[in-house]
């Protein structure tokens, strides 16, 4: 919440045509760039992409903890979102099927410190873009992103119910438990961060690697 | 019926398990690993759930895993096809205490047939003639020598609870079974959770002959004829046939109707296969029971008509045959070619990699059971089954005419396969005479008949 108010402070300081141009270019980013930048960076297994067009810069930047789980789960390919998907008439999707919240992947940095969105880096035009960047490279490097908890088993999820949305947590903290025929599977948080939205149900069925929980990353990118 | 089953086993099966679900208008859940996610089966499915890691241990061995997975997608119950826990009575026994089917023989009547040793002395009380062998299990290595002098060598080792040739070995001196057991016991402790190990004589030329049987719970059986898998490498079969050429029809009679008569009375259930040697004067002894769908049974569908697996989900879930013996009509021959990702010409090294093209054959009597397709990364993982082409023809001359031809169009580009060493087969002597023995690929070398067939 704290961040929502920093960030309308922010766009209060600018002209209400500036704001509209962000907006557009937010939305531009999210539909468009974000996927394609986000699919190459897992295709090509780089840590970072930098994208540079006009006055705006973008940069997506794989967690730290991501890779190793990357290659834990052995495939790009999306999860179902549901145990017993639909399978038919529904081709293996590649990342470019996978934004934001669901946050499996590579994820935009948001320049905010806190934002779960992407934020562009340089916005609006003019001296006013000036400023912004200026504004931007005054900031710390960018270094929070996201990953997300999978389920280590098929079965039923419940989270742990003093975790919630907000509460820190370490790399390996408890978040949950998938009960598979009896025997509790423990989720654990792959890193170090705070507790996001749950992707999932208290008592929903899950099955093996679908995402549970995201983690907002609080360490270094 | 069921209303929904899982479907507990990958590639060319779980494929062949949906297909017969579809035809008898019971929904289907594929299990699959995560190295599976992209294979042909969860393409195909009306739904599908990763249970697990590519590791089966972790994913199709895991008895909790599948068993949650049955459980949370709401299936009724589940088809383990065939490997991984087709087999397992500990598992039949969970799902059944889930209140669920396993679609393959009930629990207790899976430990009754567990022990192949055990099993071997049932079926000779129930009439089935037996190979000289030791009494019971082997308790040490001395034990072992001296029930090996009392039966004479060569000898051949076979592990209590296995099948499909792990653990197995052929011994011809006491030193040389000396110097097998422990290899056996660990392969087989491996392999199947269990080294008790007994011993066979060795029939040096032998065939292997099997007969299919079907037995619904009400205790009426029939069998389905039987099927020739002589062509074997290292007691891996590689092309099956039915009817088998190496009996008269009135010796494969006999032999089929004693067959279902001893697994009947036995107490068997659901669909099985009995093993038998053939030796050279025709005689043939009982070597083991396979208590689930075969990979060679479409040979059988070909030559009765009968969807197998249709007919085992259907006995599984209660019903009775609804045919009877007088019924099943015998058309014909059919042979089955496995196609494997494995290298003839590097001593059938096993292959792994992206299918790049891959068109399968077609006309009159031909079928091919498989999880292919073109962009398909076969993974390292599991066995190396690509496929079975299955050709039918009014006589065997006919079906091996069909089979030359679909072989000749068969491609798959990408990995290597064992294409060659059928196409060798059919350009040799021995098996178009019918004379295939189990020993003789090992002997002669897959190189020979591949350098043989070159030369044709």
């Amino acid at each position: 919440m704290a961040s929502d108010r920093s960030r309308d402070r922010t766009s209060a300081e600018r002209s209400e045509k500036a704001r509209a141009a962000d907006h557009a270019a937010i939305d531009r980013l999210a539909d468009e760039f974000l996927p394609a930048l986000a699919a190459k960076l897992a295709a090509t297994g780089l840590g970072e992409i930098e994208v540079r067009e006009g006055q705006w810069k973008v940069r997506v930047r794989r967690p730290a903890g991501e890779a190793a789980m990357q290659q834990r789960r052995g495939s790009d390919k999306a999860s179902r979102a549901q145990p017993g998907h639909a399978g038919h008439g529904h081709p293996p999707a590649g990342l470019e099927g996978h934004r934001g919240a669901q946050g499996r992947g590579p994820v935009a940095h948001s320049t905010n410190g806190s934002s779960p969105s992407l934020t562009p880096v340089g916005p609006g035009d003019g001296a006013d873009a000036a400023a912004a960047q200026q504004r931007q490279d005054a900031r710390d490097e960018p270094r929070s992103t996201r990953t997300v908890a999978t389920s280590p088993a098929v079965g039923v999820y419940q989270p742990r119910p003093e975790v919630r949305l907000g509460t820190k947590v370490r790399s390996g903290d408890r978040l949950g438990a998938v009960d598979m025929l009896g025997i509790a599977q423990e989720v654990v948080a792959p890193a170090d961060g705070l507790v996001g939205p749950s992707l999932v149900e208290p008592g929903q069925a899950v099955e093996y690697g679908q995402e549970l929980v995201v983690i907002e990353l609080t360490g270094e990118g | 019926m069921f209303r929904k089953i899982l479907i507990a086993n990958r590639g060319e099966i779980a494929l062949r398990i949906l297909r017969a679900c579809r035809t008898l208008g019971v929904e289907a859940v594929v299990a699959y690993s995560e190295a599976d996610r992209d294979s042909l089966p969860v393409q195909l499915a009306d739904e599908a759930i990763c249970i697990g890691p590519a590791d089966a241990k972790r994913s199709y061995l895991s008895a909790p895993a599948m068993m949650s997975a049955a459980i949370v997608t709401g299936c009724d119950a589940i088809h383990p096809g065939y490997g991984f826990l087709s087999e397992d009575g500990g598992f039949a026994e969970v799902v059944r205490a889930h209140d669920l089917v396993f679609i393959g023989p009930p629990a207790t009547v899976l430990e009754r047939f567990a022990s192949k040793e055990s099993t071997r002395r049932l079926l000779a009380n129930h009439g089935l003639p037996t190979i000289p062998g030791s009494n019971g299990i082997l308790r040490d290595d001395a034990h072992a020598l001296e029930e090996g002098a009392r039966i004479g060598y060569p000898l051949l080792i076979k592990p209590a609870a296995g099948g499909g040739g792990k653990g197995m070995r052929m011994v011809r001196t006491p030193r040389e079974l000396e110097a097998s057991l422990n290899v056996c016991r660990s392969e087989a402790r491996a392999a199947f959770g269990d080294d008790s190990l007994y011993l066979e004589r060795w029939l040096d030329e032998n065939r292997h002959v099997e007969v299919q049987v079907v037995v619904d719970r009400y205790g009426h059986g029939v069998h389905l004829g039987e099927r020739d898998c002589s062509v074997q490498r290292r007691h891996q079969k590689i092309l099956e046939e039915a009817p088998t050429p190496a009996l008269s029809e009135a010796a494969r009679t006999d032999l089929c109707s004693r067959a279902i008569r001893a697994v009947v009375a036995a107490g068997y259930e659901n669909v099985g296969t009995l093993e038998f040697l053939v030796d050279n004067a025709g005689n043939y002894y009982f070597i083991e029971i396979n208590c689930r769908i075969q990979v060679e049974h479409p040979i059988t569908e070909a030559v009765t008509g009968i969807d197998l697996v249709a007919t085992q989900i259907r006995v599984a879930a209660g019903e009775p045959i609804g045919f009877t013996q007088a019924d099943i009509e015998f058309r014909g021959h059919a042979i089955e070619f496995r196609i494997n990702a494995e290298d003839p010409e590097r001593d059938f090294r096993p292959s792994a990699g992206v299918v790049e093209r891959y068109l399968p054959p077609g006309g009159p009597g031909v079928r091919m059971d498989s999880h292919l397709y073109a962009g398909y990364e076969v993974p390292p993982f599991y066995d190396s089954l690509l496929g079975k082409l299955i050709v039918w023809g009014p006589t065997r001359e006919a079906a091996i005419a069909r089979s030359i031809v679909a072989l000749d169009e068969l491609l798959v580009e990408g990995i290597v396969t064992n294409i060659s060493i059928h196409k060798a087969l059919l350009a040799s002597d021995t098996f178009l005479e019918g004379k295939m023995t189990t020993n003789l690929l090992d002997r002669v070398g897959g190189a020979a008949f591949l350098a043989a067939a070159a030369r044709a």
